[in-house]
Protein backbone atom coordinates (compact mmCIF):
# COMPACT_ATOMS: atom_id res chain seq x y z
CA UNK A 1 0.00 0.00 0.00
CA UNK A 2 2.75 2.57 0.71
CA UNK A 3 4.39 2.11 -2.23
CA UNK A 4 0.61 2.76 -4.23
CA UNK A 5 0.62 6.18 -1.76
CA UNK A 6 4.61 6.86 -2.97
CA UNK A 7 3.40 6.58 -6.71
CA UNK A 8 0.58 8.80 -5.94
CA UNK A 9 1.89 11.17 -4.01
CA UNK A 10 5.11 12.03 -7.24
CA UNK A 11 2.03 12.29 -9.83
CA UNK A 12 -0.19 14.60 -7.75
CA UNK A 13 3.86 16.09 -7.49
CA UNK A 14 4.25 16.12 -11.21
CA UNK A 15 0.72 17.25 -12.04
CA UNK A 16 1.47 20.89 -9.44
CA UNK A 17 4.93 20.67 -11.03
CA UNK A 18 3.34 21.23 -14.74
CA UNK A 19 0.82 23.27 -13.60
CA UNK A 20 3.47 25.71 -11.55
CA UNK A 21 5.54 25.85 -15.25
CA UNK A 22 2.81 26.56 -17.18
CA UNK A 23 1.11 29.86 -15.28
CA UNK A 24 4.81 31.13 -14.33
CA UNK A 25 6.94 30.22 -17.92
CA UNK A 26 7.11 32.34 -21.22
CA UNK A 27 7.97 30.53 -24.12
CA UNK A 28 5.81 28.33 -25.66
CA UNK A 29 7.74 25.25 -25.90
CA UNK A 30 8.46 25.16 -22.29
CA UNK A 31 4.36 25.94 -21.64
CA UNK A 32 4.13 23.08 -24.02
CA UNK A 33 6.45 20.60 -21.99
CA UNK A 34 4.92 21.67 -18.68
CA UNK A 35 1.29 21.16 -20.06
CA UNK A 36 2.75 17.17 -20.68
CA UNK A 37 4.53 16.88 -17.27
CA UNK A 38 0.78 17.55 -15.72
CA UNK A 39 -0.62 15.22 -17.93
CA UNK A 40 2.31 12.51 -16.70
CA UNK A 41 1.10 13.20 -13.46
CA UNK A 42 -2.41 12.51 -14.12
CA UNK A 43 -1.64 9.42 -15.69
CA UNK A 44 0.82 8.34 -13.14
CA UNK A 45 -2.02 9.00 -10.23
CA UNK A 46 -4.21 6.51 -12.74
CA UNK A 47 -1.42 3.32 -12.90
CA UNK A 48 -1.19 3.61 -8.80
CA UNK A 49 -5.08 3.98 -8.87
CA UNK A 50 -5.43 0.72 -10.85
CA UNK A 51 -3.26 -1.25 -8.22
CA UNK A 52 -5.32 -4.69 -7.35
CA UNK A 53 -4.22 -7.82 -5.49
CA UNK A 54 -4.02 -10.07 -8.71
CA UNK A 55 -4.20 -7.80 -11.66
CA UNK A 56 -4.72 -4.46 -12.29
CA UNK A 57 -7.70 -2.49 -13.41
CA UNK A 58 -8.61 -2.85 -17.14
CA UNK A 59 -10.70 0.05 -16.98
CA UNK A 60 -8.19 2.70 -15.54
CA UNK A 61 -5.43 1.01 -18.23
CA UNK A 62 -8.07 2.16 -21.29
CA UNK A 63 -8.16 5.14 -19.83
CA UNK A 64 -4.84 5.95 -20.16
CA UNK A 65 -4.30 4.97 -23.37
CA UNK A 66 -7.00 6.84 -24.69
CA UNK A 67 -5.63 10.03 -22.69
CA UNK A 68 -2.12 9.45 -24.18
CA UNK A 69 -3.80 9.65 -27.61
CA UNK A 70 -5.72 13.09 -26.87
CA UNK A 71 -2.15 14.16 -25.08
CA UNK A 72 -0.20 13.89 -28.35
CA UNK A 73 -2.02 14.59 -30.92
CA UNK A 74 -3.19 17.69 -28.64
CA UNK A 75 0.98 17.95 -28.43
CA UNK A 76 1.73 17.80 -31.68
CA UNK A 77 -1.68 21.18 -32.77
CA UNK A 78 0.65 22.90 -30.19
CA UNK A 79 4.16 22.22 -31.37
CA UNK A 80 3.13 23.21 -35.12
CA UNK A 81 0.79 26.43 -33.50
CA UNK A 82 3.81 27.62 -31.34
CA UNK A 83 6.41 27.33 -34.75
CA UNK A 84 3.82 28.38 -36.39
CA UNK A 85 3.47 31.87 -34.22
CA UNK A 86 7.55 32.22 -33.97
CA UNK A 87 7.69 32.56 -38.06
CA UNK A 88 5.24 35.44 -37.82
CA UNK A 89 6.69 37.13 -35.24
CA UNK A 90 9.70 37.16 -36.69
CA UNK A 91 8.73 37.88 -40.16
CA UNK A 92 6.85 40.69 -38.64
CA UNK A 93 10.46 41.65 -36.87
CA UNK A 94 12.29 41.52 -40.03
CA UNK A 95 9.55 43.93 -42.43
CA UNK A 96 9.86 45.89 -39.23
CA UNK A 97 13.51 46.74 -39.58
CA UNK B 1 -32.65 7.49 -29.96
CA UNK B 2 -32.02 6.48 -33.17
CA UNK B 3 -32.74 10.35 -34.55
CA UNK B 4 -30.39 11.00 -31.92
CA UNK B 5 -28.19 9.28 -32.97
CA UNK B 6 -28.56 10.38 -36.81
CA UNK B 7 -28.34 13.90 -35.21
CA UNK B 8 -24.78 13.14 -33.95
CA UNK B 9 -23.74 11.28 -37.70
CA UNK B 10 -24.62 13.24 -39.69
CA UNK B 11 -22.01 15.94 -39.87
CA UNK B 12 -19.37 13.57 -38.13
CA UNK B 13 -20.09 11.82 -41.74
CA UNK B 14 -20.18 14.93 -43.58
CA UNK B 15 -17.13 15.97 -41.89
CA UNK B 16 -15.16 12.47 -42.99
CA UNK B 17 -16.53 12.89 -46.09
CA UNK B 18 -15.39 16.69 -47.15
CA UNK B 19 -11.92 16.21 -45.33
CA UNK B 20 -11.17 12.62 -47.29
CA UNK B 21 -12.06 14.20 -50.53
CA UNK B 22 -10.28 17.05 -50.05
CA UNK B 23 -13.43 19.51 -51.21
CA UNK B 24 -14.51 22.66 -49.38
CA UNK B 25 -18.16 22.28 -50.28
CA UNK B 26 -20.53 24.43 -47.97
CA UNK B 27 -23.87 22.72 -49.18
CA UNK B 28 -22.78 19.38 -47.99
CA UNK B 29 -22.19 21.29 -44.65
CA UNK B 30 -25.63 22.87 -44.43
CA UNK B 31 -27.54 20.03 -46.20
CA UNK B 32 -25.75 18.42 -43.17
CA UNK B 33 -27.00 20.76 -40.28
CA UNK B 34 -30.48 20.79 -42.05
CA UNK B 35 -30.44 16.82 -41.84
CA UNK B 36 -29.29 17.12 -38.30
CA UNK B 37 -31.48 19.48 -37.40
CA UNK B 38 -35.05 17.52 -38.57
CA UNK B 39 -33.52 14.37 -36.41
CA UNK B 40 -32.72 16.21 -33.59
CA UNK B 41 -36.56 17.90 -33.80
CA UNK B 42 -37.80 14.54 -33.58
CA UNK B 43 -35.83 13.28 -31.08
CA UNK B 44 -37.43 15.84 -29.06
CA UNK B 45 -40.72 15.03 -29.89
CA UNK B 46 -39.44 11.02 -28.50
CA UNK B 47 -38.11 12.46 -25.58
CA UNK B 48 -41.59 14.35 -25.02
CA UNK B 49 -43.60 11.47 -25.76
CA UNK B 50 -41.76 8.60 -24.20
CA UNK B 51 -39.33 10.24 -21.96
CA UNK B 52 -35.54 9.62 -21.63
CA UNK B 53 -34.08 6.37 -23.61
CA UNK B 54 -30.66 5.72 -23.13
CA UNK B 55 -28.23 3.07 -25.29
CA UNK B 56 -24.90 0.87 -24.34
CA UNK B 57 -23.03 0.88 -27.18
CA UNK B 58 -21.89 -2.15 -28.53
CA UNK B 59 -24.38 -4.11 -26.39
CA UNK B 60 -21.63 -3.71 -23.21
CA UNK B 61 -23.84 -2.87 -20.29
CA UNK B 62 -23.20 0.07 -18.05
CA UNK B 63 -19.99 -0.85 -15.39
CA UNK B 64 -17.75 -1.23 -18.71
CA UNK B 65 -19.06 -0.25 -21.36
CA UNK B 66 -20.05 3.82 -22.36
CA UNK B 67 -23.91 4.67 -22.29
CA UNK B 68 -25.18 7.32 -23.96
CA UNK B 69 -28.62 8.77 -23.09
CA UNK B 70 -30.97 11.39 -24.16
CA UNK B 71 -32.34 13.26 -21.72
CA UNK B 72 -34.91 15.78 -22.70
CA UNK B 73 -32.25 18.49 -22.07
CA UNK B 74 -29.94 17.15 -24.67
CA UNK B 75 -32.66 16.43 -26.69
CA UNK B 76 -33.00 20.56 -26.77
CA UNK B 77 -29.65 21.26 -26.61
CA UNK B 78 -28.82 18.74 -29.57
CA UNK B 79 -32.10 20.85 -32.01
CA UNK B 80 -30.30 24.30 -30.38
CA UNK B 81 -26.83 23.19 -31.95
CA UNK B 82 -28.54 22.23 -35.24
CA UNK B 83 -30.17 25.65 -35.46
CA UNK B 84 -27.35 27.69 -34.53
CA UNK B 85 -25.12 25.97 -37.03
CA UNK B 86 -27.63 25.91 -40.21
CA UNK B 87 -27.91 29.30 -39.65
CA UNK B 88 -23.83 29.72 -39.11
CA UNK B 89 -23.56 28.16 -42.02
CA UNK B 90 -25.66 29.82 -44.33
CA UNK B 91 -24.25 33.17 -43.53
CA UNK B 92 -20.54 31.56 -43.79
CA UNK B 93 -21.65 30.47 -47.50
CA UNK B 94 -23.68 33.77 -48.29
CA UNK B 95 -22.18 36.76 -47.07
CA UNK B 96 -19.53 38.46 -49.05
CA UNK B 97 -17.73 39.51 -45.40
CA UNK B 98 -17.52 36.22 -43.78
CA UNK B 99 -13.63 35.02 -44.07
CA UNK B 100 -14.35 31.71 -43.79
CA UNK B 101 -15.84 30.89 -47.32
CA UNK B 102 -13.12 28.86 -49.02
CA UNK B 103 -11.26 27.80 -45.88
CA UNK B 104 -11.31 24.48 -44.12
CA UNK B 105 -14.57 26.13 -41.82
CA UNK B 106 -16.42 23.72 -43.57
CA UNK B 107 -15.17 20.00 -42.31
CA UNK B 108 -14.38 22.16 -38.52
CA UNK B 109 -17.43 23.22 -38.42
CA UNK B 110 -19.37 19.79 -39.03
CA UNK B 111 -16.41 18.40 -36.71
CA UNK B 112 -17.54 20.84 -33.74
CA UNK B 113 -21.07 19.85 -34.48
CA UNK B 114 -20.56 16.20 -34.17
CA UNK B 115 -18.25 16.79 -31.03
CA UNK B 116 -21.16 18.85 -29.06
CA UNK B 117 -24.06 16.44 -29.99
CA UNK B 118 -21.85 13.82 -28.32
CA UNK B 119 -21.14 16.07 -25.67
CA UNK B 120 -24.94 16.09 -25.44
CA UNK B 121 -25.65 12.40 -25.25
CA UNK B 122 -22.81 11.37 -23.66
CA UNK B 123 -23.48 10.09 -19.89
CA UNK B 124 -20.22 9.18 -18.47
CA UNK B 125 -17.57 11.11 -16.75
CA UNK B 126 -14.43 10.11 -18.68
CA UNK B 127 -16.40 10.06 -22.33
CA UNK B 128 -17.00 13.83 -21.59
CA UNK B 129 -12.93 14.20 -21.23
CA UNK B 130 -12.83 12.75 -24.38
CA UNK B 131 -15.57 14.79 -26.21
CA UNK B 132 -14.22 18.55 -23.98
CA UNK B 133 -11.09 17.75 -25.79
CA UNK B 134 -12.59 17.42 -29.24
CA UNK B 135 -14.63 20.21 -28.97
CA UNK B 136 -11.16 22.34 -27.37
CA UNK B 137 -8.64 21.19 -30.35
CA UNK B 138 -11.78 21.71 -33.19
CA UNK B 139 -12.42 25.03 -31.66
CA UNK B 140 -8.68 25.77 -31.09
CA UNK B 141 -7.94 25.14 -34.74
CA UNK B 142 -11.20 27.38 -35.93
CA UNK B 143 -9.58 30.46 -34.33
CA UNK B 144 -6.68 29.69 -36.46
CA UNK B 145 -9.19 29.88 -39.52
CA UNK B 146 -8.54 33.91 -38.95
CA UNK B 147 -4.36 34.01 -40.53
CA UNK B 148 -1.04 34.39 -38.70
CA UNK B 149 -2.81 37.36 -36.20
CA UNK B 150 -4.57 34.58 -34.22
CA UNK B 151 -2.30 31.90 -33.99
CA UNK B 152 -0.60 33.82 -30.46
CA UNK B 153 -3.77 33.72 -29.32
CA UNK B 154 -4.69 30.29 -30.19
CA UNK B 155 -2.05 29.09 -28.72
CA UNK B 156 -2.28 30.66 -25.53
CA UNK B 157 -6.76 28.77 -25.86
CA UNK B 158 -5.25 25.55 -26.57
CA UNK B 159 -2.60 25.23 -23.29
CA UNK B 160 -5.36 26.52 -20.86
CA UNK B 161 -7.41 24.24 -22.56
CA UNK B 162 -4.98 21.22 -21.91
CA UNK B 163 -4.36 22.30 -18.12
CA UNK B 164 -8.03 22.71 -17.89
CA UNK B 165 -9.09 19.30 -19.28
CA UNK B 166 -6.03 17.67 -17.07
CA UNK B 167 -7.39 19.31 -14.12
CA UNK B 168 -10.62 17.25 -14.83
CA UNK B 169 -9.14 14.15 -15.47
CA UNK B 170 -7.70 14.10 -12.48
CA UNK B 171 -10.80 14.52 -10.83
CA UNK B 172 -12.28 11.92 -13.11
CA UNK B 173 -9.29 9.50 -11.77
CA UNK B 174 -9.69 10.57 -8.21
CA UNK B 175 -13.80 9.86 -8.70
CA UNK B 176 -12.87 5.84 -10.04
CA UNK B 177 -10.46 5.19 -7.62
CA UNK B 178 -12.98 6.08 -4.86
CA UNK B 179 -16.01 4.16 -6.36
CA UNK B 180 -14.93 2.24 -9.59
CA UNK B 181 -17.05 3.80 -11.81
CA UNK B 182 -17.83 5.86 -14.33
CA UNK B 183 -21.16 6.43 -15.62
CA UNK B 184 -23.47 9.22 -14.35
CA UNK B 185 -26.20 7.41 -12.88
CA UNK B 186 -24.10 4.72 -11.18
CA UNK B 187 -22.09 7.94 -9.58
CA UNK B 188 -25.02 9.66 -8.54
CA UNK B 189 -26.33 6.56 -6.53
CA UNK B 190 -22.88 6.18 -4.96
CA UNK B 191 -21.47 9.39 -3.97
CA UNK B 192 -21.00 10.28 -0.69
CA UNK B 193 -19.68 13.16 1.11
CA UNK B 194 -16.11 12.87 2.01
CA UNK B 195 -12.86 14.44 1.53
CA UNK B 196 -11.74 12.80 -1.61
CA UNK B 197 -15.02 13.38 -3.38
CA UNK B 198 -14.87 16.78 -2.40
CA UNK B 199 -11.28 17.37 -4.00
CA UNK B 200 -12.42 15.66 -7.15
CA UNK B 201 -15.41 17.68 -7.78
CA UNK B 202 -13.53 20.71 -6.89
CA UNK B 203 -10.85 19.61 -9.07
CA UNK B 204 -13.46 18.98 -11.80
CA UNK B 205 -15.44 22.26 -11.48
CA UNK B 206 -12.26 24.70 -12.03
CA UNK B 207 -11.18 22.57 -15.36
CA UNK B 208 -14.73 22.99 -16.56
CA UNK B 209 -15.09 26.79 -15.01
CA UNK B 210 -11.71 27.44 -16.84
CA UNK B 211 -12.75 25.69 -20.09
CA UNK B 212 -16.34 27.60 -20.07
CA UNK B 213 -14.75 30.91 -19.58
CA UNK B 214 -16.97 31.29 -16.37
CA UNK B 215 -15.03 34.21 -14.04
CA UNK B 216 -12.31 34.53 -12.40
CA UNK B 217 -10.85 32.40 -15.14
CA UNK B 218 -12.23 33.84 -18.04
CA UNK B 219 -8.96 35.75 -19.15
CA UNK B 220 -8.71 33.38 -22.46
CA UNK B 221 -12.09 34.12 -23.92
CA UNK B 222 -11.76 37.73 -25.09
CA UNK B 223 -8.81 37.89 -27.37
CA UNK B 224 -9.79 33.84 -28.41
CA UNK B 225 -13.26 34.72 -29.15
CA UNK B 226 -12.66 38.04 -31.04
CA UNK B 227 -9.54 37.67 -33.48
CA UNK B 228 -11.37 34.40 -34.69
CA UNK B 229 -13.70 34.88 -38.41
CA UNK B 230 -17.06 36.19 -37.32
CA UNK B 231 -19.02 32.65 -37.96
CA UNK B 232 -16.71 31.11 -35.92
CA UNK B 233 -16.76 33.54 -33.35
CA UNK B 234 -20.57 33.20 -33.26
CA UNK B 235 -20.34 29.38 -32.94
CA UNK B 236 -17.83 29.77 -30.03
CA UNK B 237 -19.58 31.88 -28.01
CA UNK B 238 -22.98 30.48 -28.51
CA UNK B 239 -22.16 26.92 -28.14
CA UNK B 240 -18.69 25.86 -27.07
CA UNK B 241 -18.63 27.48 -23.60
CA UNK B 242 -21.81 26.04 -22.91
CA UNK B 243 -20.49 22.34 -23.30
CA UNK B 244 -18.35 22.80 -19.86
CA UNK B 245 -21.17 24.19 -18.59
CA UNK B 246 -23.97 21.34 -19.34
CA UNK B 247 -20.83 19.02 -17.65
CA UNK B 248 -20.78 20.98 -14.58
CA UNK B 249 -24.67 21.45 -14.36
CA UNK B 250 -25.11 17.55 -14.23
CA UNK B 251 -21.84 17.02 -12.34
CA UNK B 252 -23.31 19.46 -9.31
CA UNK B 253 -27.10 18.51 -9.62
CA UNK B 254 -26.81 14.78 -10.15
CA UNK B 255 -23.75 13.92 -8.89
CA UNK B 256 -22.27 15.98 -6.10
CA UNK B 257 -24.13 14.73 -2.82
CA UNK B 258 -26.70 17.15 -1.61
CA UNK B 259 -24.73 18.69 1.37
CA UNK B 260 -21.52 19.33 -0.75
CA UNK B 261 -23.97 21.23 -3.25
CA UNK B 262 -25.05 23.33 -0.50
CA UNK B 263 -21.92 24.31 0.37
CA UNK B 264 -20.69 24.92 -2.76
CA UNK B 265 -23.85 26.31 -4.50
CA UNK B 266 -22.84 30.17 -2.92
CA UNK B 267 -19.60 30.01 -4.16
CA UNK B 268 -20.36 29.31 -7.80
CA UNK B 269 -23.35 32.15 -6.98
CA UNK B 270 -20.78 34.58 -5.88
CA UNK B 271 -18.29 33.86 -9.08
CA UNK B 272 -21.55 34.05 -11.42
CA UNK B 273 -21.82 37.98 -9.76
CA UNK B 274 -18.58 38.72 -10.25
CA UNK B 275 -18.82 37.44 -13.58
CA UNK B 276 -21.62 39.81 -14.22
CA UNK B 277 -19.91 43.06 -12.95
CA UNK B 278 -16.27 42.20 -14.25
CA UNK B 279 -17.39 40.72 -17.77
CA UNK B 280 -19.59 44.04 -18.13
CA UNK B 281 -17.20 46.42 -16.79
CA UNK B 282 -14.98 45.16 -19.49
CA UNK B 283 -17.28 45.15 -21.60
CA UNK B 284 -18.18 49.09 -21.35
CA UNK B 285 -14.81 50.02 -21.88
CA UNK B 286 -13.85 47.70 -24.62
CA UNK B 287 -12.53 49.88 -27.82
CA UNK B 288 -13.17 47.04 -30.29
CA UNK B 289 -16.37 45.97 -31.65
CA UNK B 290 -15.97 42.15 -31.25
CA UNK B 291 -13.89 42.32 -27.67
CA UNK B 292 -16.85 43.97 -26.35
CA UNK B 293 -18.83 41.17 -27.75
CA UNK B 294 -16.46 38.54 -26.70
CA UNK B 295 -17.00 40.40 -22.92
CA UNK B 296 -20.66 40.34 -22.90
CA UNK B 297 -20.58 36.44 -23.12
CA UNK B 298 -18.32 36.83 -20.31
CA UNK B 299 -21.01 38.66 -18.12
CA UNK B 300 -23.65 36.59 -19.62
CA UNK B 301 -22.48 33.01 -18.37
CA UNK B 302 -22.56 34.77 -15.05
CA UNK B 303 -26.42 34.93 -14.78
CA UNK B 304 -26.52 30.90 -15.71
CA UNK B 305 -23.73 30.93 -13.21
CA UNK B 306 -25.65 32.59 -10.78
CA UNK B 307 -28.98 30.30 -11.36
CA UNK B 308 -26.45 27.25 -10.82
CA UNK B 309 -25.14 27.98 -8.11
CA UNK B 310 -28.76 29.17 -6.08
CA UNK B 311 -29.96 25.99 -7.37
CA UNK B 312 -27.61 23.93 -5.38
CA UNK B 313 -27.76 26.54 -2.34
CA UNK B 314 -31.41 26.17 -2.11
CA UNK B 315 -32.70 23.20 -4.02
CA UNK B 316 -34.99 25.92 -5.77
CA UNK B 317 -35.71 23.53 -8.85
CA UNK B 318 -37.47 26.22 -10.73
CA UNK B 319 -33.73 27.68 -11.25
CA UNK B 320 -32.47 24.79 -13.24
CA UNK B 321 -35.33 25.96 -16.24
CA UNK B 322 -33.90 29.90 -15.44
CA UNK B 323 -30.30 28.48 -15.98
CA UNK B 324 -31.23 26.48 -19.56
CA UNK B 325 -33.44 29.55 -20.48
CA UNK B 326 -30.38 32.10 -20.53
CA UNK B 327 -28.18 29.27 -22.34
CA UNK B 328 -30.83 29.52 -25.61
CA UNK B 329 -31.64 33.37 -25.11
CA UNK B 330 -27.75 33.95 -24.99
CA UNK B 331 -26.85 31.80 -27.68
CA UNK B 332 -29.80 33.26 -30.36
CA UNK B 333 -28.71 36.79 -28.88
CA UNK B 334 -24.79 36.38 -29.33
CA UNK B 335 -25.08 34.75 -32.83
CA UNK B 336 -27.12 37.58 -34.33
CA UNK B 337 -24.73 40.42 -32.09
CA UNK B 338 -21.17 38.40 -33.57
CA UNK B 339 -22.71 38.48 -37.48
CA UNK B 340 -24.03 42.04 -37.12
CA UNK B 341 -20.91 43.00 -35.51
CA UNK B 342 -18.58 41.22 -38.21
CA UNK B 343 -20.60 42.50 -41.24
CA UNK B 344 -20.40 46.32 -39.75
CA UNK B 345 -16.70 45.72 -38.92
CA UNK B 346 -15.97 44.73 -42.79
CA UNK B 347 -18.32 47.21 -44.35
CA UNK B 348 -17.17 50.37 -42.35
CA UNK B 349 -13.40 49.08 -42.22
CA UNK B 350 -12.92 49.44 -39.01
CA UNK B 351 -12.44 46.92 -35.71
CA UNK B 352 -12.75 50.14 -33.29
CA UNK B 353 -16.27 50.52 -31.90
CA UNK B 354 -16.26 54.51 -32.65
CA UNK B 355 -16.11 53.36 -36.39
CA UNK B 356 -19.80 52.81 -36.07
CA UNK B 357 -21.03 56.50 -36.23
CA UNK B 358 -23.70 56.88 -37.99
CA UNK B 359 -24.37 53.13 -38.38
CA UNK B 360 -28.31 53.34 -38.26
CA UNK B 361 -28.07 55.21 -41.34
CA UNK B 362 -25.76 53.41 -43.18
CA UNK B 363 -26.39 50.30 -41.61
CA UNK B 364 -29.78 50.09 -40.88
CA UNK B 365 -30.88 46.53 -40.69
CA UNK B 366 -27.34 45.14 -38.98
CA UNK B 367 -27.45 47.89 -36.27
CA UNK B 368 -30.79 47.35 -35.37
CA UNK B 369 -30.01 43.03 -35.22
CA UNK B 370 -27.38 44.45 -33.02
CA UNK B 371 -29.69 46.43 -31.03
CA UNK B 372 -32.97 43.73 -30.76
CA UNK B 373 -30.32 41.34 -29.59
CA UNK B 374 -28.79 43.40 -27.14
CA UNK B 375 -32.53 44.13 -25.69
CA UNK B 376 -32.39 40.45 -24.83
CA UNK B 377 -28.86 40.41 -23.60
CA UNK B 378 -29.90 43.49 -20.86
CA UNK B 379 -33.61 41.27 -20.38
CA UNK B 380 -36.15 43.85 -21.78
CA UNK B 381 -39.33 42.41 -22.32
CA UNK B 382 -40.49 40.01 -24.00
CA UNK B 383 -37.50 38.58 -25.19
CA UNK B 384 -35.92 35.21 -24.17
CA UNK B 385 -33.34 37.36 -22.09
CA UNK B 386 -36.60 38.70 -19.75
CA UNK B 387 -37.85 35.48 -19.38
CA UNK B 388 -34.82 33.88 -17.98
CA UNK B 389 -34.37 36.74 -15.43
CA UNK B 390 -37.57 36.74 -14.37
CA UNK B 391 -37.18 32.84 -13.18
CA UNK B 392 -33.99 33.78 -11.80
CA UNK B 393 -35.52 37.10 -9.57
CA UNK B 394 -38.65 35.08 -8.56
CA UNK B 395 -37.18 33.29 -6.08
CA UNK B 396 -35.14 35.95 -5.34
CA UNK B 397 -37.78 38.89 -4.88
CA UNK B 398 -39.89 36.42 -2.58
CA UNK B 399 -37.73 36.14 0.26
CA UNK B 400 -36.40 39.34 1.40
CA UNK B 401 -33.44 37.70 2.60
CA UNK B 402 -31.97 37.04 -0.94
CA UNK B 403 -31.95 40.83 -1.63
CA UNK B 404 -28.26 40.66 -2.21
CA UNK B 405 -28.29 38.13 -4.77
CA UNK B 406 -31.05 40.48 -6.01
CA UNK B 407 -29.22 43.49 -6.03
CA UNK B 408 -26.17 41.94 -7.84
CA UNK B 409 -28.81 40.94 -10.74
CA UNK B 410 -30.18 44.12 -11.23
CA UNK B 411 -26.45 45.65 -10.96
CA UNK B 412 -25.87 43.38 -14.32
CA UNK B 413 -28.57 44.16 -16.06
CA UNK B 414 -27.17 47.99 -15.49
CA UNK B 415 -24.31 47.17 -16.65
CA UNK B 416 -25.38 45.20 -19.82
CA UNK B 417 -27.63 48.14 -20.26
CA UNK B 418 -25.16 50.56 -20.32
CA UNK B 419 -23.25 48.52 -22.79
CA UNK B 420 -25.52 48.04 -25.33
CA UNK B 421 -26.69 51.43 -24.94
CA UNK B 422 -23.08 52.94 -25.46
CA UNK B 423 -22.76 50.88 -28.80
CA UNK B 424 -26.29 52.35 -30.07
CA UNK B 425 -25.90 55.79 -28.37
CA UNK B 426 -22.88 55.82 -31.04
CA UNK B 427 -24.59 54.68 -33.77
CA UNK B 428 -26.88 57.01 -33.86
CA UNK B 429 -24.52 60.01 -33.90
CA UNK B 430 -24.70 60.85 -37.67
CA UNK B 431 -23.00 64.09 -38.09
CA UNK B 432 -20.08 62.56 -39.01
CA UNK B 433 -20.90 59.31 -40.55
CA UNK B 434 -18.65 56.49 -41.32
CA UNK B 435 -18.79 56.28 -45.02
CA UNK B 436 -19.53 52.23 -45.75
CA UNK B 437 -18.15 50.32 -48.30
CA UNK B 438 -20.10 50.94 -51.66
CA UNK B 439 -21.77 47.92 -51.56
CA UNK B 440 -23.36 46.56 -48.52
CA UNK B 441 -24.14 42.75 -48.16
CA UNK B 442 -28.22 42.72 -47.32
CA UNK B 443 -28.52 39.09 -47.19
CA UNK B 444 -25.95 38.77 -44.80
CA UNK B 445 -27.64 41.53 -42.85
CA UNK B 446 -30.89 40.32 -42.73
CA UNK B 447 -29.33 36.92 -42.08
CA UNK B 448 -27.79 38.36 -38.66
CA UNK B 449 -31.28 39.97 -37.62
CA UNK B 450 -32.88 36.36 -37.66
CA UNK B 451 -31.90 34.78 -34.25
CA UNK B 452 -32.32 38.24 -32.85
CA UNK B 453 -35.78 37.75 -34.21
CA UNK B 454 -36.45 34.16 -32.57
CA UNK B 455 -34.99 35.38 -29.29
CA UNK B 456 -37.73 37.70 -29.24
CA UNK B 457 -40.35 34.83 -30.46
CA UNK B 458 -39.73 32.78 -27.31
CA UNK B 459 -41.98 35.50 -26.16
CA UNK B 460 -45.01 33.62 -27.95
CA UNK B 461 -44.04 30.49 -26.32
CA UNK B 462 -42.81 31.35 -23.17
CA UNK B 463 -45.62 29.31 -20.39
CA UNK B 464 -45.38 25.91 -22.61
CA UNK B 465 -41.68 26.76 -22.52
CA UNK B 466 -40.94 27.75 -18.79
CA UNK B 467 -43.38 24.49 -17.64
CA UNK B 468 -41.76 21.93 -20.17
CA UNK B 469 -38.16 22.71 -18.97
CA UNK B 470 -39.25 23.40 -15.48
CA UNK B 471 -40.48 19.56 -15.64
CA UNK B 472 -37.48 18.34 -17.99
CA UNK B 473 -34.63 18.86 -15.74
CA UNK B 474 -36.10 18.12 -12.85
Amino acid sequence: MSQTLFYLLVGAGLWLLGLHGLLCLRQPLRRIMAVNIMGSGVFMVMLALAVRPDSPDPVLQALIVTGLVVAASATALALRLASADRDRAQKTAEEGE
Amino acid sequence: MNTALLSLSAPLLAALWLLLTHRRQAPVVIVASLISLVAAVFSLYQVIDAGEQSLALGGWESPLGIRLRLMPVSAMLLTFTALIHSLVGLYAWRSRHSQTRHTDYWPLSCLLHAALAALWLSHDIFNWYVTLELLGLVAVVMVCLAGPKAYGAALRYLLLSLAASLCYLLGVALLYGVYGVLDVSLLAEAARADPSTRTALMLMTVGLMLKAALWPLHLWLPAAHSSAPTAVSALLSALVVKGPLFILWLLWSRVAPEELGQAAGPWLALAGVGALLVGGWSALRAPLIKLMVAYSTVAQLGYALLALGLMLHWRELSLDAALWLFVLAHGLAKVSMFLAAGEMQSTLGSRRLDSLKGATQTMPVAMFAFAVAGGSLIGLPPSGGFLAKWLLLLPLLQNPAHWPWALGVMLGTLISAAYVFRVVAISFDRARPTSPDFNPDRFAQWLSLLPALLVWGMALISEQLILWLTGATL
